[in-house]
């Protein structure tokens, strides 16, 4: 537990700087932060439990999308403004260095067995991205449709 | 004669708008969207843009048979990710849409945002190395990784903004910024006990990975431009391969004059 939360604060800290690399208007660099930082812990949790990188990114990667478009009704601002900085913690940078030292050491195996895990990271992560696009798309068409038959 | 003028100037203001929003890193689908809205506010019934990350080709037409048709390319070049004015485009097009604010005070404000400057570097720089050193320690390292990594997270984003100051070629770019990482990562981690010399590089690496391409190619394949989602897909597998490409050379050279055991 305690080590979740220093991950969740290392976390918040790595989002808010790419938050301030990438502008995000100042009001809305708290929600971004928050965002980045569940993201990540999903990750962590979901790969703690299941053991499987893969999937943590797609968790991740979901709790990311699904907050952002939340957010971004709630702010009436472009979800790519939460999106961006909130889905960088989850890129798997250490995995592409693992990747190129596997290839060093001409240990193909390994190269081939982390390289294909980062490139599926990635897809999870795009994969995320556009479930929640697709699922929040539906939600709003079903929420507008609910509230055509009430009124 | 003068409503001529007037389409025209519409259309300079629209493919402006579009212009800043794509070099600022917005998605297709918002680009394309925020022309539209603008020119169908103006009361141009017939508008079709289509746009990419190297380029926008517009055309507009009232629609009456005495009209002209008007077409605009606008090639774009550089493109550095910036939200805010992304954030405040967006904002601009609607007020636009919705007041009746008229195309010369549009410009204005448009002005305005695309002079807006980013936060001072020093600051940059401090941000830069903050998250280079949470994310040596999220991958495993102690405390004394993350001063180092905080250090050397400085002197790479400094060296990374003085290259896109020199317009270097992208692939260059993330190759030479993860060599230094790289190498001063390895004299650290060589000279003071107990770092790692493998979570302080992937800590800098996280810096220059291509989080932003990998998000817009995806939110463009979403919206269904597949040609902009191919380009930006390309460019983060790329950046990737420069990334890990830079930091294996430096570690493979610095194998072989004996300094560590790969």
């Amino acid at each position: 537990m305690m080590q979740l939360l220093t991950q969740f604060i290392l976390a918040l800290f790595a989002t808010l700087s790419f938050s301030v690399i990438f502008r995000v208007p100042l009001n809305k660099i708290p929600a971004c932060v928050i965002i980045g930082a569940l993201g990540w812990v999903t990750y962590v949790v979901t790969f703690d439990y299941l053991d499987s990188p893969v999937i943590g990114c797609f968790a991740g990667a979901c709790t990311v999308g699904l907050l952002s478009s939340i957010s971004a009704r709630v702010f009436k601002e472009a979800a790519t403004v939460f999106v961006i900085p909130g889905i960088l913690c989850l890129v798997p940078g250490f995995r592409i260095y693992r990747t190129m030292e596997a290839l060093l050491l001409h240990n193909y195996e390994d190269t081939a067995e982390i390289g294909v895990e980062t490139l599926l990271m990635a897809g999870a992560i795009a994969i995320g991205l556009l479930v929640m696009g697709v699922v929040v798309g539906l939600l709003r068409i079903v929420y507008r449709k609910g509230r055509g038959i009430l009124t | 004669m003068e409503e001529k003028r007037q389409q025209k100037r519409i259309l300079v203001l629209a493919v402006r708008a579009g212009e800043i929003m794509m070099k600022a890193g917005a998605e297709i689908y918002r680009v394309e969207d925020t022309i539209t809205r603008i020119c169908k506010s103006c009361g141009i019934n017939y508008v079709d843009v289509f746009a990419m990350p190297t380029g926008i080709f517009i055309t507009m037409d009232k629609g009456f048979e005495e009209d002209d048709t008007y077409t605009y390319i606008c090639r774009i070049k550089s493109s550095s990710t910036d939200l805010n004015k992304i954030s405040r485009v967006n904002e601009f097009s609607r007020q636009f849409a919705t007041t009746d604010m008229t195309v010369e005070e549009g410009m204005k404000i448009l002005d305005e945002i695309e002079q807006e400057k980013t936060y001072p570097l020093p600051v940059r720089i401090v941000c830069a190395s903050l998250a280079a050193a949470c994310f040596s320690v999220l991958f495993g390292g102690n405390a004394m990784d993350f001063a180092i990594t905080f250090l050397i997270g400085a002197v790479c984003y400094a060296f990374s903004r003085f290259l896109t100051h020199a317009e270097v070629n992208f692939f260059i770019h993330g190759l030479c910024c993860c060599a230094l990482a790289a190498f001063i990562a390895l004299i650290a981690a060589a000279s003071i006990d107990g770092t790692h010399y493998a979570m302080i590089i992937a800590g800098c690496l996280m810096l220059f990975v291509p989080g932003v391409a990998i998000t817009n190619s995806i939110r463009d394949f979403l919206s269904g431009d597949m040609v902009s989602g191919l380009g930006r897909m390309a460019e983060a597998f790329l950046t990737a391969v420069s990334l890990a490409a830079g930091a294996g050379i430096v570690l493979k050279l610095w194998a072989l004059i004996g300094g560590i055991v790969l």
